[in-house]
């Protein structure tokens, strides 16, 4: 390898160079996806269901804006109100507008029908305001729909046509507010504008993260390495592996996704570590006595580090891996994306580095010897850590034990939310749009409930009226539409109160098939499009949710199926929150699948590199404790399992299986050497130990950058990712040592001069020769290079 | 533009009246209805009554198409028996769910317009007539910011009327494909088929008058509401 590095040096450095400039260029082409539905998989039931709804009554997602004052009916505001309701009905980018002028009230009156404008004239006067007031309390197609109940809210909605550009809808309804200058009074909700953020704050955070991570890392290199010019060639890895991973992303023809953004955060966190290893053997060898010369310097680095890089490596990747048994599809593309990008971070530590190394090197030069950290208050820590595991092992087992079981118990509480509203903080926009859309206008969320067959039976058509009734009877329902209000407001209209027919529905088919025709003479059709289509073949059931929660869409789910189990038509069970309730049960799902594909992958990897099916077991103890660990702190902690925080076991699982992986390799070198148990233990804590700390922490000051994101989510993704990778830390310089000194497993006990060890193909012992420069236990993220640039104690 | 207008104008109509509406996806609805009219200077009256689809035969609608007023409107279901007068004062409102609306169907009031020539009217033998609403509540009325009347200089027949959102956009274009002269000579012209298309939503209406009669004689006591249920 060494030779081919040196040999191909001038096209190594081009290449990478070359790669990172081809697909660097195409960053700024990639296209953010804003929409949460293209999380789940097009095939899913639900989605399939409500993409057949919708093509027969087009797209829901609705604009609101809101106007809010202590009265919505003063003059001012309802000239507000009628502005914007105008300027929407004239804008091409909204296809059906509603509001207080938009309105219709169907009333009959002196033997007529009288279907008009609820507000004909703004009322100047007092009586005629109280006569508005109550024609509106007496209205079921305005009240809680374009005005709340206490007059103190209004909406305008409009429905977006998706024959023009979104972003050239929203500027323009932005525009339109503004003309209307009073710009607190008035709020701006609904998809369109929850997909105009996300956007809008993906975007930020992808200019504000990326500096803030890559400055972060820069600072930690710096303390490990101490001189800029070591921190030089680990920075250019991270750097070209970010370019070289985002690029991928249109390169392939991905969009970019709020779960992204953790791509460039995770790399950024790892990808450094291989080649702060090699920087710090490289320290080590010039600090020898007898600095070798370039091309022996290059063979010793590769030579030595090879193997602990790439397991380090591999175990990375096989724990991001596991994000591909998601059903969520950024989560796999994530997945993907970070496995790459690991991977393209091995290739450049072990191939980049060792040439810019080679052309940096000047024959014959000595570097100073690192300096001593012995003393310092993190060895310490580590030293009354060791003394306290070593005295009592035990105690300590059982400690860590009830902790977990205590910690655990929290997992009882886990709850899943997939509500993308709470992705925003709560002073958001979006979030104050939502909660006055959920108390006062029924919520912003909605099931459709699609019914084919002939509407104008009777029975379909009362079947649709027992369902609306029964609906809004149900728990977080905050309103129900359908075609049968319209039919029985209609007989309102057309018999007396009292008569038979009085708020019923009609008995005939041809009774209600001469309502329709009488509304299509006497209203506007385009009112009800939305709740039946043309040929009156089918109608629409639209439930508003007020409580948007994946427990009660689930209950509503099955009250629906159960409810219509008998009913005379076809019934189809759509609309964004089934998806959401859906994209949930996906999420429980992908979060299983996708961490027994980690822990069986980190398993059979564990057992490969003990070679033994036990050892692979006892090196996963600190994953599974993490895990249940992390699932109880979010339970106790209730912050929801949601679309990012469902990607942390697998993230925790690739980084953190690291630090067991190095305890025990040294432990096992140091048994190898003729140590006695607690002394291996001993040495390994001092050692090994000091390392994995410091490079625990450094990957969570990596991850340490998603506190600044504009999302909620992500930002418990960064306080949830530094506890499980500090726990894993933790359990790998705990329980493991405790483990290994209460039980003494077999599996490292047993043929000591077998583990771990391997031949070389001139029958070499590989690792036994490294073991002596400290590289054994270095193996993964750059441990023991960091142990010896920050402390220069040698083992 | 007036001129134009009386030419359309007809004192006694009896015709059947085939609607036919296409949705963008091909699917129609036909209507077929039975009507008759007659005009008495500013005001047109209609009676209309439904031979098809069956489950809406024997509805009944009398139209009186006030110029200066508001429009009354009596329908009759049979299968409820019941007679109710339905007020609208807006006459952007479809007709009869189609893309033509209550205006398209009338002769119009051009008080309501401030009419021009556009640029280039009156070349290719045809006038080019632009009409705006005089102001922001009638162009709400009718549902359009300006309108562009193709008219042949011969004759002062109507081609085809192009209408144009409160964005600018044309929205929606009317072509009169088949006319009938008047009995009786002159330039006076019945239009016997308009095909009207939404360029927006991709629907479009066809109406043709059929079995045409301007010669029968219409008592008066055609068009009140108590002959509806008849």
């Amino acid at each position: 390898m060494a030779g081919f590095i040196v040999k191909y040096k001038w096209w190594i450095i081009s290449v990478s160079a070359a790669l990172a400039v081809a697909l660097g260029l195409l960053i700024p082409t990639v296209e953010t996806d804003p929409e949460i539905r293209n999380f789940v998989p097009r095939s899913m039931s639900s989605r399939v269901s409500t993409d057949s709804i919708e093509k027969d009554f087009g797209v829901q997602d609705m604009i609101l804006v809101l106007l809010t004052d202590s009265s919505v009916l003063t003059p001012e505001n309802l000239g507000s109100i009628r502005e914007i309701d105008r300027s929407f009905s004239r804008m091409e980018g909204l296809s059906t507008v509603n509001s207080l002028f938009t309105a219709r009230k169907i009333e009959g009156r002196d033997g007529m029908m009288i279907v008009d404008p609820l507000i004909r004239r703004i009322p100047d006067n007092a009586t005629k305001t109280d006569r508005l007031r109550e024609d509106i309390l007496s209205n079921q197609f305005a009240l809680g729909i374009s005005v709340s109940e206490d007059m103190t809210a209004a909406a305008v909605t409009g429905t977006v046509n998706p024959d023009v550009p979104e972003h050239l809808t929203l500027n323009r309804v932005d525009s339109i507010i503004a003309e209307q200058g009073d710009e607190k009074k008035i709020l701006t909700g609904g998809l369109p504008y929850i997909r105009r953020h996300i956007v809008e704050d993906v975007n930020h955070d992808a200019l504000f993260l990326i500096p803030v991570a890559l400055v972060i890392m820069l600072l930690v290199l710096k303390l490990s390495l101490g001189d800029w010019k070591s921190v030089f060639m680990p920075f250019s890895v991270v750097v070209l592996t970010v370019v070289i991973t985002m690029g991928l992303i249109p390169l392939i023809g991905w969009k970019f996704s709020i779960l992204s953004l953790l791509v460039p955060i995770i790399l950024i966190s790892v990808s450094n570590n291989y080649g702060i290893y090699l920087v710090s053997r490289h320290k080590e060898l010039k600090g020898s006595e007898v600095p070798p010369g370039r091309r022996e310097l290059v063979r010793q680095l590769t030579g030595s580090l090879r193997m602990p890089i790439l397991f380090s490596g591999l175990t990375t990747i096989a724990g991001l891996l596991g994000l591909l048994a998601h059903s969520i599809i950024p989560a796999r593309q994530v997945g993907i994306l970070a496995a790459s990008g690991v991977a393209v971070a091995l290739a450049l530590s072990l191939l980049l580095i060792p040439s810019l190394i080679y052309l940096r090197e000047r024959p014959g030069t000595r570097s100073r010897p690192p300096k001593d950290h012995s003393k310092d208050l993190l060895s310490r820590a580590i030293g009354a850590l060791s003394e306290l595991v070593i005295r009592r092992p035990g105690r300590v087992l059982l400690a860590s034990a009830a902790i977990t079981l205590a910690v655990s118990t929290g997992i009882a509480f886990l709850r899943i939310d997939t509500n993308q509203e709470n992705y925003f903080p709560h002073k958001h926009p979006v979030r104050k749009a939502s909660e006055l859309i959920n108390s006062k206008f029924g919520g912003s969320q909605t099931i459709s409930v699609m019914i084919s067959g002939d509407i104008k039976d009777p029975a379909v058509m009362k079947g649709i009226d027992d369902l609306t009734r029964h609906l809004k009877q149900q728990e977080g329902v905050g309103n129900v539409f359908s075609i049968a209000d319209v039919v029985r407001e209609m007989s309102k209209a057309l018999y007396e109160p009292g008569e038979e027919g009085y708020d019923k529905i009609p008995d005939s088919s041809q009774a209600i098939a001469q309502m329709f025709e009488l509304y299509n003479m006497s209203g506007n059709p385009d009112d009800w499009k939305q709740l039946m289509n043309f040929e009156n073949t089918k109608a629409h059931l639209l439930v508003k949710l007020s409580k948007p929660e994946n427990e009660i869409i689930r209950d509503l789910r099955d009250e629906i199926r159960n409810y219509t189990a008998d009913f005379p038509a076809e019934i189809t069970l759509g609309g964004y929150a089934i998806i959401m309730a859906d994209f949930a049960q996906k999420i429980i799902e992908g979060q299983v699948s996708s961490l027994l594909f980690a822990l069986l992958a980190v398993f059979i990897l564990l057992s490969v590199i003990f070679r033994s099916a036990r050892g692979g077991v006892i090196g996963s103890i600190p994953l599974a404790v993490s895990i249940l660990i992390q699932f109880g702190v979010m339970g106790l902690a209730n912050v929801a399992i949601d679309a990012a925080t469902a990607l942390l076991s697998s993230i925790m699982i690739g980084v953190g299986v690291d630090f067991t992986i190095q305890f025990l390799w040294r432990y096992n070198s140091e048994l190898r050497k003729g140590m006695n148990h607690a002394a291996a233990i001993a040495m390994t804590y001092r050692t090994t130990g000091r390392s994995i700390v410091i490079n625990g922490l450094s990957v969570m000051a990596g991850f340490s950058a998603t506190f600044f994101s504009g999302f909620l989510s992500i930002r418990y993704f960064g306080y949830l990712v530094l506890l499980s990778i500090g726990s894993c830390l933790l359990c790998a310089i705990i329980i493991i040592p405790a483990f290994m000194l209460w039980f003494k497993p077999a599996f490292i006990e047993a043929d000591l001069n077998r583990t771990i060890i391997k031949k070389d193909k001139n029958g070499k012992d590989v690792l036994s020769a490294v073991s002596t420069a400290d590289s054994v236990t270095a193996g993964t993220h750059g441990t023991a290079a960091r142990c010896q640039a920050a402390d220069g104690q040698k083992p | 533009m007036d001129r134009s207008r009386d030419l359309t104008m007809s004192g006694n109509l009896q015709s059947t009246v085939t609607l036919t509406i296409t949705e963008r996806n091909g699917a129609t609805r036909t209507r077929v209805v039975n009507m008759v009219s007659k005009t008495y200077g500013d005001t047109e009256k209609r009676m209309m009554k439904f031979l098809e689809p069956a489950d809406v035969r024997g509805t009944a609608m009398l139209i009186i198409d006030n110029k200066e007023s508001q429009d009354d409107m009596w329908i009759y279901l049979p299968a409820l028996r019941r007679t109710r007068r339905i007020v609208s004062t807006e006459k952007g409102k479809s007709f009869m769910s189609s893309e033509f609306t209550n205006a398209d169907m009338a002769s119009g009031a051009n008080s309501d317009f401030s009419i021009t020539h556009m640029p280039g009217s009156g070349e290719n033998g045809l006038w080019m007539i632009e009409s705006v609403p005089v102001d922001d509540d009638i162009a709400d009325e009718y549902g359009f910011s300006r309108k562009v009347t193709w008219l042949e200089k011969q004759g002062l027949k109507i081609k085809k009327i192009d209408f144009y959102n409160f964005d600018g956009g044309l929205f929606k274009t009317i072509e009169i494909l088949g006319t009938k002269p008047k009995p009786g000579g002159g330039d006076g012209y019945i239009m016997t088929e308009m095909y009207a298309t939404n360029h927006l939503n991709g629907r479009s209406s066809r109406v043709t008058f059929d079995k045409l009669n301007t010669s029968a004689s219409i008592p008066d006591n055609t068009f009140i509401a108590d002959n509806l249920s008849r």
